[in-house]
């Protein structure tokens, strides 16, 4: 949609993770901090909040990226899914990814742990799972705790079940 | 860290676009909003109109043919990244491309928000120089075209005048037989580059027969590299490598210092990375 007039409040309306949100927000507002302070999933973390760190990583029509460099206001109409989205609705269990970084301790404090989720969701294993492509995929997301090697071991884990059909994976 | 408050507007055309860039004082174009967004988040930039292009018709668009490749203001890296007939008219795009932030960047940022921002260190508008590209702009007295050698004037400073907005970027086929390669010293994949180096290397028979050489992070705007230009023509791998970095070193006297290396560091680097790529070509060209 057209906004033709310079406006400093915009009425949008987001997808989020399957559900319509619609707020009127200051054009300034970071689509991160819609996510967590005006919708309130907080699952969404704010690292550097200068695009360096790759903590707050979200999909937006399927592409993965920093919510923290995109306006709310340029969300407006599009499909937004978060890490709260990963895990099957309704039940206890993990997707398969995050069971594999869990059970191959690929997180310590868990703050950069959403983030790197995110990225791993939105492309097509097929594609990036050689190990050194593993590595340049991840190099967008910074772990202070890990050391990395247990986040290439959980993706390489979970990645070596995947069947080879084709599509996103949505594990 | 958030931007200071400013107002938006979302044109749906760039006659209108350009009413609302010269309707405020300190307007912006957003774009991908890749290096835009953390210089507001740092306050380091005063907008107080953000002009988003974003859904402007036609303005995502990549378009081949045999001459070469024109890409909108709005078309993202990942789209050119993965462009298969983009490749292989200029094979310099993805080269480039390669290098440039990550993935979760490249999905947002513009290759031609890319050139606008004139980033001393970044790969595109070195390419852009050593392919002769031709940057065409939209401003309130109509429509120009920039080559690329005059549109870098300083470090994030352009031929741009205010109000102007880059309307799309064509980027000409490389010379039949060539091969551009881009490669770079940085510290981490993906980050800045301390120096870099665009080279598109014509081999035939073993030997270099001309290329066109341009060093990044080296001073305010890409550095075109003349002397090497001609000490690499007819350079075949038994010869000394020293002439060819001499040539370098020659061309790059300027190059500028800061905490993160040193002129000479950055010159040898440039150096090397020209060795390498003539090495590079003529491997590629013996293997096809």
């Amino acid at each position: 949609m057209t906004i033709s007039e310079p406006i400093s409040e915009v009425d949008i309306e987001v997808s989020i993770n399957g559900r319509t949100r619609r707020h009127r927000v200051p054009a300034r507002l970071l689509l991160s901090d819609y996510i967590r302070d005006t919708v309130g999933l907080t699952g969404t973390h704010l690292g550097c909040e200068h695009g360096y760190c790759g903590a707050c990583t979200v999909i937006v029509d399927g592409d993965a990226v920093r919510s923290c460099l995109m306006l709310a206001v340029q969300a407006d109409g599009a499909e937004v899914r978060t890490v709260e989205d990963l895990a099957p609705a309704g039940s206890d269990c993990l997707s398969p990814m995050q069971q594999a970084f869990h059970d191959n301790h690929a997180l310590q404090c868990g703050f950069c742990t959403a983030g790197f989720l995110m990225t791993l969701d939105s492309v097509d294993p097929a594609e990036w799972s050689e190990p050194e492509r593993v590595v340049e995929l991840l190099s967008g997301n910074l772990c202070r705790c890990t050391g990395y090697q247990n986040i290439v071991t959980a993706v390489t884990e979970a990645w070596s079940a995947y069947d080879g059909s084709g599509g996103s994976n949505d594990g | 860290m958030k931007p200071a408050p400013f107002d938006y507007c979302r044109p749906s055309t760039v006659t209108e676009a350009l009413e609302a860039l010269s309707s405020a004082e300190s307007s912006r174009v957003l774009a991908g909003g890749q290096s835009l967004v953390p210089a507001m988040n740092f306050r380091l930039t005063d907008v107080s109109l953000l002009v988003d292009i974003n859904r402007i018709e036609g303005l995502a668009s990549v378009d081949c043919d045999p001459g070469g490749v024109t890409v909108g203001a709005a078309a993202t890296q990942t789209q050119v990244l993965d462009h298969d007939g983009a490749a292989s008219v200029v094979s310099g795009l993805r080269a480039a491309l390669r290098h440039v932030g990550h993935l979760q960047i490249r999905n947002r940022g513009t290759v031609c928000g890319s050139l606008a921002h004139a980033d001393p260190a970044a790969e595109l508008p070195a390419l852009a120089v050593a392919s002769d590209a031709v940057i065409a702009v939209s401003g309130p007295d109509g429509e120009r075209r920039i080559d690329a050698a005059d549109f870098f004037i300083g470090a994030f400073w352009t031929a741009l005048d205010d109000g102007e907005l880059i309307t799309e970027v064509r980027f000409p086929a490389e010379p039949p037989g060539s091969m551009t390669i881009v490669d770079e010293i940085s510290r981490r994949a993906g980050d800045f580059a301390v120096a870099g180096l665009v080279a598109t290397v014509e081999a035939e028979g073993g030997a270099v027969r001309g290329a066109r050489l341009v060093g990044f992070g080296l001073g305010g705007v890409p550095t075109r590299l003349e002397a090497a230009e001609a000490a690499i023509r007819d350079w075949a791998p038994d010869h000394p490598a020293d002439t060819l970095a001499e040539a370098v070193m020659a061309d790059t006297a300027d190059a500028f210092d800061d905490i993160h290396a040193t002129s000479w560091y950055r010159r040898e680097a440039v150096a090397a990375l020209t060795v390498r790529a003539a090495r590079r070509a003529l491997a590629a060209e013996e293997a096809a």
